[in-house]
């Protein structure tokens, strides 16, 4: 939460923002759907420590739905520093009483549920120990299932790229006799063991495909019994990145007919290559259009295409005598060092040119 | 295009109507005086063409005063095969009425024909002007604007160019111009004429900026924040650390238990004070004891001393005594000395007085003796000279007179002698016994004579001889003899002497006793330079003062009486008796000096012998060595308690020393510090919690981290957009640029055809000459030889004669292209010279090869020679028409 969308226009951002508010009501609601008997929410819910106090009190307003306790983990984002986003929103009053911070290190008894969570907050903004080495040693009353609640990556599983700073080991619910060990930071669902998983976030955020936008709901019978996960889709938009080639017009079609079949609820990022012809680029402008009205937003990075006008185009265009002439020049030129220039002149001249000739058509 | 026929009714001065038939294909000359109507002729093509029949702005038509006129115009002209005819009326009647090749058209659709063919446009509104005339507007020249080519040829630009496309083939874009025009305004939106970027572009720049340094400073403010968060994180747990462990409490213990033990100290250092004042006391009455003590030993010591004291006065009193005498006799002596002395020098000062005057005597003697000699010499000397003086006087005589005389003489012998040669000899040797008688004289013996004058020679007794002497030279030297002696006997008067013999021996005595004079007076002044009475005196003086010393002398050797035998010098004696002098004061002193000696000892000797007794009386009196003996055991037993107190005094400060109150003082000093500083610290970790907690609440409470990430969004926009319209800009610069070029490169390549049919006509009039045609297809550039300039720059008359020119290299390029070429010259050239003129013609007469031109003129004698048969307006006039 607090995150802006900047790449998108202000009024797809808003929404795009305005989802996530969405995403805590709906996850709320699952929990009570389901039955459940707590959330867990392991780290990283604000996006930023100083976000505003409107932000601090709809994040907590949104989760009125569930009246179970919910335990809220600082993440790295959020981490429970001297001051954070969490002693704020415990001044402003905006925590309710069924919403446990787990701001120190320690052990969360929830007795009526039966649960005893085991939280490691991150309480600086990086560490490179395994803050969940403590598990092993922490005692919770007995018949009580343990649950551990972390932030961070799980060593030698995720990919390279993922910082290495907060570890945690791939083996901690053998080593601290846990039931379940309830992972965020990875922002995709995803299994380590039988007892360890990130559920990731519950609406996505970013283009990058890593099965976000679902929530785990996770049934324990007793102490020592295996958990029985179910993923349950939360998201509100799905977002798609696509990289293509356009080579001959049926490429054109295909991409069209693929852009038709996407839900509404769509945020496309297009990145297109290859040339294509003054009667193609109008194709795909219109085809772009209607994307734009129906989907939350359609971006599309046209810097690898050339404009190929064929004989035809130009035929069509009436460009005759020196008009002619310069479309030759600036096809040249688009071959050349500064292509950019010369593709855009040739999309102004060919709109200018086809505007007139509907002008004497009509 | 040829015009056939043209008829005008109505129109000015032509109310009636009046035609020109049977145009010729080439050149029409038309001429006229002023006034004849050539103009209203011109007018009338002009309005057929250009004015919209229904104008109202064609007034100029009417006939003067004429109301009710409807001006009409007719033409006919073939063009291209067809045939058209064109009846226009304005005013009263307006109608436009055109047939071409049996097709009628009318109003404005015969007008838009008649544009379109000629490429010309008709006004919208009024009168139609220059902008408007188009191509013809080139080819038909008003009367005086010949030479204004560029306007004209700018007003014909479009329907130029159009009409010029046929001749480059497919290069002319039929909406070329519009694009360019489209892509202008757009890039207007975007960028000024100068390429700058303006408007919302521009804006965007700033805006971009503007946020860029928000975003700047929000990050500030976020790292800020983060330090603060940090920091409060560290300080909470140092204070939390310091409030458990409490350390000033510690520093203030260990304060207290210095204290206890400087305490210790400060009463030691009060008994250090007792002891050291108890100390002082028992010295300070150890000293009076023995100053006591030592007074009483001293007194004794002193009689002793004054004793020995008398006695060594006693000695030297009596050994200056004895040296008394002594001195004595050396003073006496000194002063019998001193005395002898003294005589010696008076012995020599006389001696020596003496001495003077006899060298005086003798000096006065002999300067005596010297000046009576020189009296003696002098007194002969003037005697000598008296002599020689009365001798000079005696024999004055005029030694020039005598020379004269001496002269006279001389001449007068050598006379004689000449006439003795010329004379007549007369020789005899008598007999002795007998004697001649000559004249007067008596001749005997022998002998002879010279006879000058006459004679006669008696012989006694012969007779009587007559002599004649022969000859005139002797009658003349008879007459200069007689003349000279006159003269010698004259200077001889006058000289006072008998002969010349007698003169001579006078002038000798003079010259003696002149030279006797000289000498003497020499010797005289020898002897006596200043005169015989001076030296006279001196010699008497000198005598006087001789008497007056000897007896000077003879006074001194009497007094002298007997002397000693030896007398030393006056100096010597005066340095003699100095020297005794000295010795006489030395001894003097001497003796006082001894004699104050004498009463010093004598003085000494009786103080001391004073104070021995005093001093022996009074000890006598006082009981002095018991005394002493009691001192001395008073002394011993002050000391030992002395020696007691020190050692005490030394024990206490070995004890000060060991306890080191200095470090006591600073310890105590120290722990209070620690104490202070700590809990000094551990507020100010308070305080500074307190103020971060508020500082971050307040900065927590603004979303810096948000704001952060919606202003980066923002300017994410911005960028996104001011790149978009960036890449615009570029794109409509580039394309304008591409478009702007080909369409340049397109007037070139018209230019080139232009440019053949100028040279054509240009060689006709200047061989050498270039006129270039600039891309806009205007004659710009004028080279004739080394001159370069720009066309406007040349004379009138040129101006003109280039302009019919190029407007003739225009109708050439237009007539290429098939479009209608009618030229129409209004009382054109009228500036150029015959020369030039001639030129034109040629030009002319090989355009009307191909264009059917109007030549309207008022100076029909100059177009003679143009080879077409002129058309007379005036004639035409009084034709009545048909």
């Amino acid at each position: 939460m607090g995150r802006s969308f900047s790449r998108f226009d202000a009024d797809d951002g808003a929404a795009l923002a305005e989802a996530r508010y969405a995403a805590i009501e709906a996850l709320a609601q699952l929990a009570v759907d389901q039955d459940c008997d707590a959330v867990l929410v392991a780290g990283d819910v604000f996006d930023a420590q100083t976000v505003s106090d409107r932000t601090i009190r709809r994040v907590f307003n949104a989760t009125s739905a569930f009246k179970g306790p919910w335990v809220m983990l600082p993440g790295n984002h959020d981490a429970a520093l001297a001051e954070s986003v969490w002693t704020r929103a415990g001044r402003l009053g905006a925590v309710p009483d069924n919403v446990h911070l787990a701001l120190e290190p320690g052990v969360t008894v929830l007795a009526e549920q039966r649960l005893a969570i085991l939280a490691a907050p991150l309480t600086q903004r990086h560490t490179y120990s395994d803050l969940t080495a403590a598990f092993d040693e922490w005692e919770t009353p007995a018949g009580l299932l343990r649950i551990g609640l972390a932030h961070g990556s799980i060593q030698g599983v995720l990919p390279d790229e993922v910082d290495a700073t907060n570890p945690i080991a791939p083996d901690r619910t053998q080593l601290a006799g846990l039931d379940y060990l309830a992972l965020g930071d990875w922002h995709g669902t995803k299994q380590i063991n039988e007892r360890t998983w990130y559920s990731g976030t519950p609406e996505p955020e970013r283009f990058r495909n890593n099965d976000a936008g679902y929530v785990l709901v996770v049934d324990l019978a007793e102490p020592g019994a295996l958990p029985d996960v179910h993923r349950h889709d939360t998201a509100r938009y799905r977002w798609y990145q696509w990289r293509e080639t356009l080579s001959v017009p049926s490429d054109l079609d295909q991409l069209i007919a693929r852009m038709q079949e996407l839900p509404e609820a769509s945020v496309l990022d297009l990145r297109l290559e290859g040339a294509i012809t003054l009667e193609g680029h109008q194709h795909l402008n219109h085809g772009l259009s209607l994307a734009e009205a129906r989907f939350r937003s359609v971006s599309c990075d046209r810097s690898g295409l050339q404009l190929e006008p064929t004989e035809e185009d130009i035929a069509a265009l009436h460009a005759d005598g020196y008009l002619g002439e310069a479309i030759e020049e600036l096809r040249l030129r688009q071959g050349g060092d500064v292509s950019g220039p010369a593709r855009d002149a040739l999309a102004i001249l060919a709109s200018l040119l086809s505007s007139g000739t509907q002008e004497v058509t009509k | 295009m040829r015009l056939q026929r043209l008829r005008i009714e109505q129109v000015r001065q032509f109310r009636t109507p009046m035609a020109l038939e049977e145009l010729q294909p080439g050149i029409n000359l038309i001429h006229g005086p002023n006034e004849s109507g050539k103009s209203t002729l011109v007018r009338a093509i002009r309005a057929a063409f250009f004015e919209r029949h229904r104008s109202k702005s064609v007034e100029d038509l009417r006939p003067w005063g004429d109301s009710a006129a409807a001006p009409t115009i007719e033409l006919k002209f073939d063009h291209d095969g067809q045939q058209w005819q064109l009846t226009k009326s304005f005013l009263q009647r307006k109608r436009c009425d055109l047939v071409i090749d049996g097709r009628s058209f009318s109003g404005e659709d015969a007008e838009e024909k008649l544009a379109e063919l000629l490429g010309f446009q008709l006004p919208k509104k009024g009168v139609s002007k220059a902008e408007h005339w188009g191509i013809p507007g080139l080819l038909w020249v008003e009367q005086g604007t010949g030479q204004d080519i560029e306007k004209a040829v700018e007003h014909a630009g479009d329907h130029l160019k159009s009409a010029l496309n046929n001749l480059v083939g497919e290069v002319a874009s039929s909406g070329g111009d519009d694009v360019i025009q489209a892509v202008e305004k757009q890039r207007a939106e975007l960028l000024t004429a100068t390429g700058k970027p303006r408007g919302e572009y521009q804006q965007l720049a700033a805006e971009r900026d503007e946020r860029q340094r928000d975003l700047a400073e929000l990050a500030t403010r976020i790292e800020q924040y983060r330090l603060h968060v940090d920091r409060l994180g560290l300080l909470s747990a140092e204070f939390d650390r310091a409030n458990a462990e409490r350390p000033w409490e510690d520093a203030l213990r260990r304060m207290e238990q210095a204290r206890e033990q400087f305490r210790q100290v400060e009463s030691l250092q009060q008994q250090q004070l007792r002891a050291q004042d108890s100390l002082g006391q028992v010295r300070q009455n150890l000293d009076l004891l023995r100053q006591n003590q030592e007074q009483m030993q001293a007194q004794g010591t002193k009689l002793k001393q004054r004793e020995a004291e008398l006695q060594a006065a006693r000695q030297r009193l009596a050994g200056e005594e004895a040296r008394t005498p002594g001195l004595d006799k050396a003073v006496k002596d000194a002063r019998a000395d001193y005395e002898a002395a003294t005589r010696v020098v008076e012995q020599a000062r006389q001696q020596e007085i003496r001495t003077r005057l006899q060298q005086d005597v003798a000096r006065l003697e002999d300067r005596y003796r010297t000046l009576r000699q020189n009296l003696d010499k002098a007194s002969g000397f003037q005697q000598q000279l008296d002599q020689g003086r009365q001798q000079k006087q005696e024999n004055r005589i005029d030694a020039e007179a005598v020379q004269r005389a001496r002269t006279t003489r001389r001449q007068l012998d050598e006379e004689t002698i000449r006439s003795q040669a010329i004379a007549t000899r007369l020789s005899w040797q008598l007999e002795p016994g007998h004697t001649l008688q000559l004249n007067d004289s008596t001749l005997a013996g022998e002998g002879e004579l010279r006879l000058l004058d006459e004679g006669q020679l008696t012989i006694p007794g012969v007779g009587r001889l007559g002599i004649t002497p022969g000859g005139e030279d002797l009658a003349s030297a008879r007459r200069t003899l007689a003349h000279l002696e006159q003269t010698l006997s004259e200077h001889l008067r006058a000289l006072g002497v008998a002969g010349v013999e007698e003169a001579e021996q006078r002038l000798a005595r003079y010259q003696d006793g002149e030279r006797q004079v000289r000498h003497t007076e020499d010797l005289l002044l020898s002897v006596a330079p200043h005169g015989l009475e001076r030296l006279r005196r001196e010699t008497g003086d000198t005598f006087t003062e001789l008497q007056g010393c000897k007896a000077h002398l003879d006074g001194a050797l009497e007094t002298a009486g007997e002397q000693a035998d030896h007398i030393p010098g006056l100096a010597d004696a005066e340095h003699a008796r100095k020297v005794a002098e000295q010795r006489v004061a030395e001894a003097e002193a001497d003796r006082n000096r001894h004699e104050t000696r004498v009463l010093t000892a004598r003085q000494t000797c009786e103080t001391a012998n004073r104070e021995w007794q005093q001093l022996s009386t009074e000890l006598e009196r006082s009981g002095n060595p018991q005394q002493l003996q009691e001192i001395a055991g008073t002394i011993a037993a002050t000391q030992r308690r002395e020696a007691e107190l020190v050692k005490n005094l030394e024990e206490i400060e070995s004890r000060i020393r060991q306890a080191r109150p200095d470090l006591l003082q600073q310890d105590i000093q120290r722990y209070r510090q620690a104490a202070e500083t700590q809990q000094a610290a551990q507020k100010n970790r308070e305080r500074e919690l307190r103020d971060i907690r508020v500082r971050l609440e307040a900065w927590g409470a603004e979303g810096l981290e948000e704001k952060f990430n919606e202003s980066t969004a923002e300017l994410e926009h911005l960028n996104r957009r001011y790149s978009e319209l960036h890449r615009r800009a570029e794109a409509l610069d580039l394309l304008l640029t591409i478009l702007t070029d080909k369409r340049q490169a397109l007037t070139r390549r018209l230019q080139a055809p232009l440019q053949k049919h100028l040279d054509h006509y240009l060689s006709v009039l200047f061989p050498e000459a270039t006129l270039e045609v600039d891309e806009h297809l205007v004659p710009g550039r004028f080279r004739r030889g080394n001159d370069l300039g720009q066309m406007t720059e040349l004379s009138f008359g040129a101006r003109e004669q280039m302009g019919l020119i190029s407007r003739l290299a225009y109708a050439d390029l237009l007539k290429d292209a098939g479009r209608p070429t009618l030229i129409i010259l209004d009382d054109t050239l009228v500036h150029s010279d015959t020369g030039r003129l001639d030129g034109m013609k040629r030009i002319l007469f090989d355009a009307a090869q191909r264009h059917q031109i109007l030549l309207f003129t008022c100076h029909p004698e100059k177009w003679q020679d143009l080879g077409v048969e002129p058309i007379d307006l005036e004639t035409l006039k009084a034709q009545p028409l048909l």
